[in-house]
């Protein structure tokens, strides 16, 4: 018999459409293994990871992540959030560049002020409650 | 060989909050002084009628809805959405029915109503236009993906929130003489560099106006256009251009690398450059946008645009005057309005029918529409032409 599948959701106003192949990268991330993805054929990686390669449109499979500094490319500190996320308002998106040059959004959850662009991050893993989950900055 | 196509009329409704109306009789205020200048329904092949979000009425299939309230039930009608860009995406659409000769002459025209959800839910739809798996579940707003270009910006070039001021400082001091604006009404530079922030480094004064309105055109094939006017405004340029769906995977966030594209493709098929443009009208979305806006259409070399705002050089009575018509942030921003409003506004100044003379610009040959969609996933750049 097939194991029940957990329902997990990815982000703080998730997005309800779950796949297998995403259901896996939240399966990992629950884990709090981030997954990228790579193409079967032309080896080209992506983060976040994609089922179908950008390039070449073959498979791709989900591989961890493993880089864990990034550099803040930039930011903003959203004041008047979208209807969903208004009670969490002001937090902090920023995109991330690994060494590697692949990038992550998500936000940083620890600043105290705001932050400089360029400055150091470091990856992390957040369960937010107990069917979402997410990865995100600290500095 | 395609035929020749000119923009023979144009109507606007009033911008605002328009509690008085939906989306029907937003429509019927653009639509009316195109048909009194001549354009009756009679004499219009097909249409084009768009909206970028039916989530903020509920109603579906709107094109048969405004076709059937403007009395063309029976003519052929469609809807093009690409977000802020659907004005233009629909001139462009259109355009390419005129030119390869299946319909002579068609009605363009563009709407949103907005006012009828609050701030909140509005922000939260327009949210939904990223990425719905890795944006979405963030929270980044329409505001927040500008703001992510503004803090990288003000970064590579060290460049104070200020300067952003002064643009809504020129929107506000043109949208004060449009009787058909949003905000008619002026602000001070230090009320625009300290108003409450909406998404840092962004705040009130930086952000386009959540606004219901419509605007529309007449085209018509060459042979057609005296039939209508002796003042034609030829399109001669038509650029298009698209950018990565997240924003993270732009390889600039200094610039709309689909906006570059788009102007040199209309400029290549005009077989103009930007110092010959009379007047621009530039998608300022957010302060932040127009200052791009001067980088990606060449007025400005990249990290100089600033100068061209501090030297009051883009005002109407000066080198190249940009969105004298106070822009989306003081005229409004009914998305799918939008790109014909600018297109509206190029014709009205090319006539020398400004709405308030006090903002006329002198003589103008050659007009620029520069529209931009989401955060530049979707870019249309129109070169339009004096055609007397
Ligand atoms: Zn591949």
């Amino acid at each position: 018999m097939m194991s029940e599948k957990k329902e997990l959701y990815l982000g703080y106003s998730s997005d309800k459409a779950v796949t297998p192949f995403f259901q896996e990268f939240l399966e990992a991330l629950d884990q709090e293994k981030l997954m990228k993805s790579v193409c079967t054929e032309c080896g080209t990686e992506f983060l976040p990871p994609r089922q179908h390669c950008q390039k070449c449109i073959s498979l791709c499979e989900l591989k961890e992540f493993t880089e864990t500094e990034a550099k803040l490319r930039s930011y903003v500190v959203v004041d008047f959030a979208p209807e969903s996320l208004t009670s969490k308002a002001p937090y902090v998106v920023a995109i991330g560049e690994f060494p590697s040059g692949l990038r992550l959004t998500a936000h940083i959850t620890n600043l105290m002020s705001v932050p400089e662009v360029g400055m150091a991050l470091k990856l992390a893993f957040e369960h937010i409650d107990d069917k979402k989950l997410t990865y995100k900055f600290l500095v | 060989m395609a035929r020749k196509v000119a923009v023979v009329a144009a109507g606007h409704s009033k911008f605002g909050k328009r509690y008085d109306a939906t989306m029907r009789e937003l429509c019927a205020e653009a639509y009316k002084p195109i048909y009194d200048a001549g354009v009756t329904q009679d004499k219009i092949d097909a249409t084009v009628l768009s909206y970028a979000a039916s989530q903020f009425t509920g109603q579906g299939a709107g094109s048969a809805l405004m076709a059937d309230y403007l009395g063309l039930q029976n003519i052929p009608h469609l809807r093009v959405e690409s977000a802020c860009t659907t004005g233009t995406a629909s001139l462009r659409a259109a355009w390419g029915m005129v030119a390869a000769g299946l319909y002579d002459v068609m009605l363009v025209l563009g709407v949103e109503q907005m006012n009828r959800v609050s701030s909140a839910v509005a922000t939260e739809y327009m949210s939904q236009a990223g990425d719905m798996r890795w944006e979405y579940p963030y929270g980044i707003s329409f505001p927040a993906f500008y703001a992510l270009m503004a803090s990288r910006y003000m970064y590579e070039y060290d460049m104070p929130h200020e300067v952003l001021s002064r643009i809504s400082v020129k929107s506000h001091h043109y949208g004060a003489q449009n009787p058909k604006a949003h905000l008619p009404r002026e602000v001070t530079l230090e009320e625009a560099n300290n108003a409450v922030p909406i998404c840092r480094p962004l705040n009130l004064y930086d952000c386009s106006l959540i606004t219901d309105g419509a605007a529309g055109v007449v085209i018509a094939a060459e042979d057609r256009v005296k039939e209508f006017t002796d003042q034609p405004m030829w399109i001669t340029g038509i650029g298009a251009g698209a950018s990565a769906m997240m924003i993270q995977d732009r390889e600039s966030l200094t610039s709309i690398p689909g906006a570059k594209r788009a102007a040199k493709a209309a400029y290549d098929m005009a077989g103009v450059g930007p110092k010959d443009l009379d007047m621009v009208q530039v998608h300022d979305c957010f302060s932040i946008a127009e200052l791009i806006a001067y980088e990606d259409l060449g007025l400005a070399e990249p990290g100089k645009g600033r100068e061209l705002i501090e030297n009051k050089e883009v005002y109407h009575d000066s080198r190249i005057p940009v969105n004298c018509d106070g822009g989306l942030k003081s005229k409004g921003h009914p998305l799918g309005a939008t790109g014909l409003s600018m297109t509206y506004e190029i014709l009205k100044q090319m006539r020398g029918e400004a709405e308030n003379q006090s903002r006329q610009i002198d003589d103008v040959k050659i007009g620029l529409a520069h529209n931009v969609g989401q955060s530049g996933q979707f870019v249309n750049v129109f070169i339009f032409e004096r055609g007397w």
